[in-house]
């Protein structure tokens, strides 16, 4: 769909399905010689994919005038260009990311064929760089046979709609390789790690501000499983909260606020105001009335146009069970047992409770499925699986049937086609959601490098 | 007193329209038109400071006098009928300029370099004639002079079928003027009135011009005969014949275009021009075919879409490039929230290539609807005016065509030239009578069951179900590693 004002939430794409199904678990444990799961065929193979798809997306936008470039793309680059000419990114109307994305793709405006293509290139090798990641992770951290590990990787890696987003040229993908670096550096310990992780996750903050979540899980993660002392628990509440603060919290706090503030500072000196605006204060306080996968769209479009002023404002709490469980409850449970899986969950959560929702926030949890799915219930019980596989797709496509309608047919669907598919939609991610926190909740705490 | 009006009444006749002297008869202080068949231009032109004189700090004119005073360099505003009957005959030489239907606004101070403009769809000047009559005719008539009163509240009731209404002032001369324009009487029975001289010993003025327009060699140039008089002066109608270089030119009958919305418009109304094959031929070898949009705030164009300079995006549409956006252009914001009246666009467009001449030829212009208020059969129904179409030329660069009495600028898309350009319109051809076009916008729809109760209600039960769910799963969990902790710490402390 290359409608034009679609850039940052609408009309969410249509997304094809969300992984292809896991392959199964090898049951025959004989060491198949012939595995396709061997770094020097994966790796090429998934480079190949997007290489396909960049030259496919080249020839389709100089043959049709409906573009295989994402609208988003245009967008950046515009702000690059902006840039390069001396002025500022935010120029460029709806650019609402950091001055970073535009700095790094000021080789775009560069004279000469291919360099047009440079941040697609840039964002498809960011993914590629992400699955290595999550497949050494799965073999380091979580001891996992190389093979069987790329297999899980691969979820990633080869997955059709990861590849098509990046080579698309939107940049969600750039937030994998940071939530991937900071799952691999986390899990990896030693005190150089814990430095890189922070400035990974400031970075990441300061690009996407939603993986902060990230930064309660990985405090309790670290250090999370010392004995407790028995004379300790006798002591003060105070004494208590003063031994959770060690050595490499402060560390990874440190250097993840250093970094987020330092980047704020750079950008603000930059281009003062603009900066806060529309990287921040746009996202915190924007209404999106435009229909949506969330929950809490029809809520918004009725109120938002509701001249009245009602005595509550129900979505000026949204934040509350959103963060509640995004930032507090689901950490706390889950975060000591699986990093990963804490990460995974509370993605979900934010996801899925978030005000705005589009197919694009699919890829923030999409990052951890080959680093859950080994232990997942959805694989276990593959008729769980394949249901909520399915009950998830069918979800989004009875939206979407309702937002082609509104769309494209003018028929007035709001109510209750839009609000009662994205109950339905929402009702799915929440039972999927009380799976994984299960499946998560399941494992030992501390049980090796989940 | 009565202000001194400067008035000047012109009839423009087709040549082909027969014409008998009987029908304009000039007495000492009249005029008298019988059934003449002719298009009419009314103008009046009057000084402000006359015309709004010391009067008291209240009432209208003390509001006119404030505006004014507040260093307003110039001021325009314009309201033309969405009446497609208006130019069924096609344009009317020298009379061919248009803005589309509904009333624009434009001013100018001289503390600031911008322009401020605003358009709103208006169908009728009913408010603005009721007001004239009300208010602005009651002054004039103060000393007694009923009958000037009653020709006043005349005058202003024939603004109701006019085609176009313009009222322009600026700074430097001071005037305030005011011209009206039909393409033929009202009734269908030719013009019947009486053009009064002014008032003995006022400084008003009553011109009149019974006048055809005649071919020149040269296509900048309009020739103009027929004749002349001043009421109250002259003692008959003097002959005349005169010709000027014009800013704007009409186009054949045939040159046509019309205007649509295909269905479904869904959320996305493409604005398709279709043209005809008269309308596609170039006067000369310098022009290019343009169309000037004014959208209302609800609808709008995304300039980078339309400002992009990929030729296969263009060509599909048939247009050649985004020269001018001005107004409203926020991509996201609903149509409560925008501060602006809309926008205006100026688009050069394509015609066929030279090897084909295809019967009709369309130009297609994406375009984008902002959300609207809920409303109870979930649709609303908005009014887009339909564009002007006409073909930039360059002018030579001698031609004055300031001299031209019958000149026309401000339009808004004429001042995107260089000054030294002429202007061909095309002629809109509706089909359905309006030169507007109805869009159905589908909205959120609250009624019956479905209102904003139901919708908060369903959400908060959603979103608290929701939440109880993961926070029951999550305690589970917590219980569970609970549990175990304490076995554990059992099990240490054996």
């Amino acid at each position: 769909m290359s409608t034009p004002i679609t850039h940052t939430s609408f009309p969410p794409k249509p997304s094809p399905s969300p992984s292809p199904s896991p392959p199964p678990p090898s049951k025959s444990k004989s060491k198949s010689k012939s595995t396709i799961f061997t770094p020097g065929k994966i790796y090429p193979l998934a480079l190949l994919l997007r290489l396909t798809l960049l030259l496919y997306g080249t020839y389709q936008d100089a043959h049709s005038a409906l573009k295989y470039t994402d609208i988003d793309y245009l967008v950046f680059t515009d702000a690059a260009r902006f840039t390069a000419a001396g002025g500022s990114p935010y120029d460029r109307a709806t650019y609402r990311y950091t001055p970073l994305l535009a700095w790094v793709l000021l080789p775009t405006t560069w004279t000469g064929a291919g360099w047009f293509a440079f941040g697609k290139v840039l964002f498809a090798a960011a993914d590629v760089v992400a699955g290595w990641l999550l497949a050494r992770t799965l073999a380091v951290h979580q001891g996992m046979a190389p093979a069987r590990a790329l297999r899980y990787a691969s979820v990633w890696l080869l997955n059709p709609m990861v590849a098509n987003i990046s080579t698309r040229g939107s940049s969600e993908g750039v937030l994998g390789l940071l939530t991937a670096g900071v799952v691999y550096l986390v899990l990896g310990r030693g005190i150089g790690r814990v430095i890189a992780a922070g400035i990974v996750l400031g970075v990441g903050v300061h690009v996407k501000i939603y993986p902060f979540v990230y930064g309660v899980s990985v405090l309790l993660f670290l250090d999370g499983h010392r004995h407790p002392n028995q004379k300790n628990q006798k002591r003060g509440f105070l004494h208590r909260l003063r031994n959770e603060i060690t050595p490499s919290r402060l560390t990874f706090t440190a250097s993840a606020l250093l970094t987020f503030l330092g980047l704020n500072a750079l950008m603000y000196h930059h281009y003062g105001r603009d900066f806060l605006q529309h990287t921040f204060l746009h996202h915190l306080t924007r209404v999106d009335h435009r229909h949506n996968f969330s929950v809490y769209a029809s809520l918004l479009y009725d109120s938002a146009a509701a001249t009245a002023t009602a005595a509550v404002r129900i979505e000026s709490w949204a934040f509350l069970p959103q963060l509640l469980l995004s930032v507090l409850v689901i950490p706390f449970a889950l975060a000591k047992r699986s990093l990963p899986g804490a990460m995974l969950a509370q993605t979900f959560a934010f996801v899925a409770f978030n005000k705005v929702c589009t197919s694009q926030y699919f890829l923030w949890y999409l990052i951890f499925l080959p680093l859950y799915l080994p232990y997942s219930s959805f694989l276990r019980k593959p008729r769980l699986g394949v249901g909520a596989l399915g009950a998830w797709v069918v979800a989004q496509a009875l939206w979407l049937q309702q937002g082609y309608n509104l769309e494209f047919l003018g028929l007035s669907t709001f109510v209750p086609g839009l609000f009662v598919a994205s109950l339905g939609f929402f009702a799915v991610n929440v039972w999927i959601l009380g799976v994984i926190v299960q499946d998560v909740g399941g494992l030992e705490a501390g049980g090796g490098g989940y | 007193m009565t202000p001194p009006i400067k008035r000047r009444t012109t009839y423009l006749q087709d040549p082909a329209t027969p014409f008998d002297p009987s029908q304009a008869r000039l007495l000492p202080q009249a005029l008298e038109i019988r059934n003449l068949h002719s298009a009419k231009q009314e103008r009046w032109t009057v000084s402000v400071e006359e015309l709004l004189g010391g009067g008291g700090a209240e009432g209208w004119d003390a509001e006119v006098r404030e505006l004014l005073g507040s260093g307003v360099e110039r001021l325009s505003v314009r309201w033309a009928s969405g009446d497609a009957a208006a130019g069924a005959g096609g344009a009317v030489t020298p009379f061919a300029s248009r803005v589309s239907g509904g009333l624009h606004k434009s001013f100018t101070r001289s503390s600031a370099s911008s322009e401020y403009q605003f358009y709103s769809p208006l169908a009728s000047l009913e408010g603005l004639v009721g007001f004239v009559r009300e208010k602005v005719c009651t002054v004039a008539g103060k000393e007694g002079a009923g009958a000037e009163a009653e020709r006043c509240r005349r005058q202003a009731r024939e603004l109701l079928a006019a085609d176009s209404v313009d009222l322009a002032y600026d700074a430097e001369s001071r005037n305030l003027v005011v011209s009206a324009f039909w393409a033929d009487a009202p009734g269908g029975e030719g013009w019947t009135e009486d053009l009064h001289a002014p008032a003995a010993g006022s400084k008003g003025k009553m011109e009149v011009g019974l006048l055809g327009a005649e071919r020149t060699a040269d296509p900048e140039e309009i020739k103009m005969g027929g004749l002349l008089g001043v009421v109250g002066e002259d003692e008959k109608l003097k002959p005349t014949l005169f010709s000027f270089a014009s800013r704007h030119h009409a186009l054949p009958r045939d040159a046509v275009f019309s205007v649509g919305f295909p269905l479904p418009t869904g959320l996305h109304p493409t604005m398709t021009i279709s043209l005809s094959p008269a309308a596609l031929q170039p006067p000369d070898a310098t022009c290019a075919l343009h169309t000037y949009l004014t959208l209302p705030s609800y609808l709008f164009g995304d300039k980078y879409q339309l400002g992009t300079e990929d030729l296969l995006f263009l060509d599909s549409h048939h247009l050649v490039k985004l020269h001018s956006v001005t107004g409203e252009t926020d991509l996201e914001a609903p149509d409560w929230s925008v501060s602006q009246w809309g926008s205006n666009w100026l688009l050069e467009v394509a015609t066929p290539p030279e090897d084909q001449s295809p019967e009709k030829w369309n130009v297609t212009i994406p375009l984008h609807l902002r959300y609207l208020a809920p409303s109870e059969s979930g649709y609303r129904s908005v009014e887009v005016p339909w564009p002007v179409v006409f073909w930039a030329c360059a002018a030579s660069e001698e031609s004055k065509m300031h001299f031209n009495p019958f000149d026309r600028v401000n339009l808004g898309w004429e001042r995107l030239f260089a000054p030294q350009t002429i202007f061909y319109q095309v002629n809109p051809a509706a089909e359905q009578g309006r030169l507007v076009e109805e869009i159905s916008v589908p909205v959120l729809k609250e009624n019956g069951l479905f209102n904003s109760r139901t919708i908060e209600f369903g959400t908060v039960i959603a979103i608290v179900l929701g939440s109880l769910w993961v926070l029951w799963k999550l305690g589970a969990v917590m219980r569970s590693s609970g549990a175990r902790t304490r076995v554990e710490s059992q099990k240490k402390s054996q």
